[in-house]
């Protein structure tokens, strides 16, 4: 566990290297030699050799070109946000052969680049905690960590844990884990045979645009990027797009009352205005802001964001810019309040607060009447717990599996859900829920030789059972 | 009213109590069912048809009560009066041993006197006192939240059992102005029919005589109440208190009226149920029956300890938004239904929708999404009306949510902010723009 970070010089390295097969001495498909050389190291004098898209009668053209195949394996896993890294972690502990791509140069997507760092819904209408395998095992892991995680077991408050804390973990134990990784490395199209069956995912890096070829992909790039580009259906939406801050040196006053909860019932904050609030009142940040985390005098401020299209490059540059302006004119505003006049924008988060883009059309679309009503499914794969209005609710297999296409399975944002049950199935705890399930039953295709739709759910949910999850 | 005078008085008295009580405890599939115990007496009827300026189809009841009562000295009181036979029977139990207010003057006519009189002002003074009023209220105790309720509903009733247990039937009696009501209009029959005999002689009259006999013995009530011979010294007086009660009436009622408009423009709390007439003469038409309270299914209506409405509104229901609880349902109109003197007006349930109980107002120093605290939206989930919306402000960069012209204060948003002590969105009462 307490593996010399040494080893993480590979990703400063900049190169695309699957870290741990070279680790564990795994041969890779065409794994680069690590740069092991103690200074800079000077490389031979280069002309490109690369075939550049050109333009002629206005129009902007690409060859057609054979892309090299950087690796293959049986489960690749696109995206090592809360869902990827589950799924990646379970698949593999199955036995079978998994890769795991990120975009980003950091394991945990939303929940550390994304500065979501409290961990709600975990908790039943009664307060018990319905979620469980490998969140409550990374929960646990943060619990030993200095600074990891504080509110552990204090339902309804949720525990809210630390973003370098949990790089760190993952890092941690994706360097133990004996699974190919490649950081750095953005998803860009799936790879079909002729009769549309996905056969792996295409990735652009500084290596280039590449090819890895997998038996079974899961889809866990929050956006269902690799799934859209396979040719399932699914539904576009477009919500709120915020940006995640922390901010430092914060009033320690308010600090134990500071914390919100998803329980109606339970206390959460705050000095009232001083009589009657005028009507449209604006925001001068005389509450305690934001949600008070395991470092000292920090706290994590959420924003809501316009509405825009997260997929749309347009839309989420100006977010980037605008959100940032205005993170630093808020935390102006905060230093007017009386014990915040030193308060610090100590980071705004590295990754956009995408909240919705799409959503599949699986085998079963979880509706939000079904979730109100307590709806049962035999195929269940796991809970998610309660969240403002809407009870806990079973999250069926079906809801990964999406209707059309082959050998993909869907888990984390971009799973098979209407629009008002995406929007909590979209939560981190969640995503490790549908992760998990993912990761399993892509272990099964390989092991059973079968289609997704076709895994056997009864012993999908008894290997879940074993790994701890729960299932009702 | 021969047939009557056959059948034991008790057995009618018996068979009216539970009568009301089959009115009050709605059984009946009749929404308005409550509201017809207090429209019997013709006290509330004349006085809140004078303070509404309008009459309703209820005020039948009232006059039949009226006509039999003039001829029939106290005839409501000692047949039909579910409080009356409440006392009667106290005090059989009672003490009965005081009897230092038999030389006490009718107070009830004076009471009466006054509240008409402040109801031509548009504030039927002591309306409250109407007895059946004071039967019904301790009913709506099982819509009551705290005890403080309890005590408030049930009050009224309390302190007359107490005092006829200790005194008799001072209450009845002396007090009641309905009772009051009733000896006026016996008198004022009386004095119309000797006028009208003397005019012609050889009519003669059975009641005249009768005025006492009819009634068992045991009634000292009414040998009480019979008018004493009409000395010309106490006519003068009693002339003198009656023009001083109609102008202590007229006087309270603009008193009243000033204070309550007051209060309303000062108070940011004070929510009236649904259909209440505005303010300034809301405290003296609501009689205090607290049948809206009892009618509310959702336990929002209170009576209020005065701290809301001031001394004039005391008991007077107040709407407050309680976590444990609803809010004012858009499927609902009852409280307005079984109001007997339209101090909420009867609205039709499409109509109710639209009744301004106040405005929702956030502050956005309590709201989670505006403090980015989490991504709360259950106001905006909440709404009945599709006025509350988390609204992103480009120029504040925050979101909070914003309510619109669509809201008419029903407290569906505040009884589900999560934020405690006190919620971020809450109902205010209504201030024009």
């Amino acid at each position: 566990m307490r593996r010399s970070i040494a080893a993480g010089g590979l990703f400063a390295a900049g190169s695309l290297v699957p870290v741990s097969s070279a680790l564990a001495g795994q041969a890779g498909e065409k794994p680069a030699a690590p740069a092991a050389g103690q200074g800079p190291e000077k490389l031979p004098h280069q002309t490109g050799s690369h075939v550049p898209a050109t333009l002629a009668d206005g129009k902007v053209t690409q060859p057609r070109r054979e892309l090299p195949v950087l690796h293959k394996t049986s489960v690749l896993v696109v995206g090592g946000g809360p869902a990827g890294t589950a799924a990646a972690f379970t698949a593999k502990r199955m036995g079978v052969d998994v890769t795991l791509v990120e975009r980003y140069g950091y394991l945990g997507g939303l929940a550390t680049g994304g500065l979501v760092l409290g961990i709600f819904p975990l908790y039943d209408r009664g307060n018990k905690q319905v979620i469980f395998g490998i969140a409550e095992e990374l929960m646990k892991k943060l619990d030993v960590l200095k600074y990891g995680i504080i509110d552990r077991g204090k339902a309804p408050t949720y525990p809210t844990f630390d973003a370098e804390v949990l790089k760190y973990l993952l890092a941690d134990m994706m360097l133990d884990s004996g699974i190919t990784a490649f950081l750095d490395c953005w998803g860009v199209d799936a790879i079909v045979d002729a009769k549309g069956t996905v056969k792996g995912a295409v990735f652009e890096s500084k290596s280039g645009r590449q090819a890895i070829l997998a038996d079974i992909v899961i889809d866990c790039s929050g956006d269902g990027d690799i799934y859209a580009a396979a040719g399932a259906a699914f539904e576009k939406v477009k919500t709120n797009i915020g940006l995640i801050s922390r901010i430092g040196n914060i009033d320690e006053v308010d600090m134990a009352a500071g914390r919100g909860s998803e329980d109606p019932g339970k206390p959460v904050t705050g000095k009232p205005s001083e009589g009657r609030p005028s009507k449209g009142r604006v925001n001068d940040f005389g509450g305690h802001a934001g949600n008070s985390t395991p470092a000292p005098h920090m706290n994590w401020l959420n924003m809501r964001g316009p509405v825009g299209d997260a997929l749309d490059v347009a839309d989420l540059t100006a977010m980037e810019l605008k959100h940032r302006r205005g993170t630093w004119s808020n935390v102006e505003k905060l230093r007017q309040k009386q014990g915040d006049e030193q308060a610090f924008l100590a980071e705004t988060a590295p990754q956009l607060g995408v909240r919705l883009s799409r959503l599949l059309d699986g085998v079963k679309k979880l509706t939000v009447q079904e979730i109100r009503s307590g709806a049962k499914f035999k195929d269940v794969i796991g809970y998610s717990g309660a969240y403002a209005n809407a009870p806990e609710f079973q999250i069926p297999y079906g809801s990964l599996v999406p209707e059309k296409v082959e050998n993909v399975l869907a888990a984390g944002r971009c799973i098979s859900t209407d629009f008002e049950v995406g929007d909590i199935t979209r939560l981190i705890p969640v995503c490790w829920v549908t992760g998990q399930a993912a990761g399993v039953a892509a272990a099964l295709c390989i092991q059973d030789k079968c289609k997704p739709r076709n895994v056997n759910v009864a012993k999908l949910q008894n290997i879940l059972h074993q790994q701890g999850a729960y299932l009702g | 009213m021969t047939f009557l005078a056959r059948v034991p008085r008790r057995l009618i008295q018996l068979a009216c109590f539970v009568g009301a009580l089959v009115l009050i405890w709605p059984v009946l599939p009749w929404a308005i069912a409550p509201r017809l115990l207090q429209q019997a007496s013709p006290f509330v009827v004349v006085s809140s048809s004078i303070a509404a300026r309008s009459i309703g189809v209820g005020a039948i009841l009232a006059l039949i009560v009226a006509v039999v009562s003039s001829f029939k000295k106290r005839w409501f009181c000692l047949y039909l009066c579910p409080t009356g036979f409440f006392l009667e029977n106290t005090n059989h139990i009672g003490l009965r041993k005081v009897s230092w207010w038999r030389n006490c003057p009718p107070i009830g006519r004076y009471v009466a006197v006054l509240t008409i009189v402040g109801a031509v002002f548009g504030y039927p003074v002591l309306l409250w006192m109407d007895p059946l009023c004071i039967f019904s209220s301790p009913f709506a105790m099982n819509k009551s939240t705290s005890v403080v309720s309890v005590i408030l509903v049930s009050l009224g009733l309390g302190v007359l059992v107490g005092a006829t247990f200790l005194f008799g039937m001072l209450w009845c009696v002396r007090i009641c102005p309905l009772s009051g009501l009733q000896d006026m209009l016996f008198a004022a029959r009386k004095a119309l029919w000797t006028r009208m005999a003397a005019n012609t002689p050889t009519r003669k009259f059975v009641e005249e005589s009768s005025g006492g006999r009819s009634f068992s013995s045991d009634m000292k009530l009414v040998q009480i109440s019979g008018a004493s011979a009409p000395a010309a010294a106490h006519r003068f007086n009693a002339a003198r208190r009656v023009f001083f009660a109609g102008g202590a009436g007229a006087l309270l009622a603009f008193g009243a009226r000033a204070l309550g408009a007051a209060r309303y423009r000062k108070s940011d709390t004070l929510l009236r149920p649904p259909g209440a007439v505005p303010e300034d003469r809301f405290a003296g038409l609501c009689i205090r029956c607290n049948n809206c309270t009892h009618a509310c299914p959702t336990k929002i209506i209170h009576p209020d300890t005065g701290h809301e409405g001031g001394l004039a509104g005391f008991a007077a229901p107040v709407v407050k938004f309680d976590r444990d609880y609803k809010y004012c349902l858009e499927t609902c109109n009852a409280c307005t239904q079984v109001c007997p003197t339209g101090a909420l007006t009867a609205l039709p349930l499409e109509q109710k929708n639209k009744y301004l109980i106040g405005e929702a107002l956030v502050d956005n120093n309590l709201c989670l999404t505006a403090l980015g605290k989490k991504e709360c939206d259950a106001c905006e989930q909440a709404c009945p009306y599709d006025a509350v919306k988390i609204t992103w402000d480009e120029d504040q960069y925050n979101a909070y949510p914003v309510v619109n012209h669509k809201c008419i204060g029903c407290g569906a948003c505040e009884v589900v902010c999560p934020t405690t002590p006190v919620r971020a969105i809450r109902v205010w009462t209504l201030k024009p723009s």
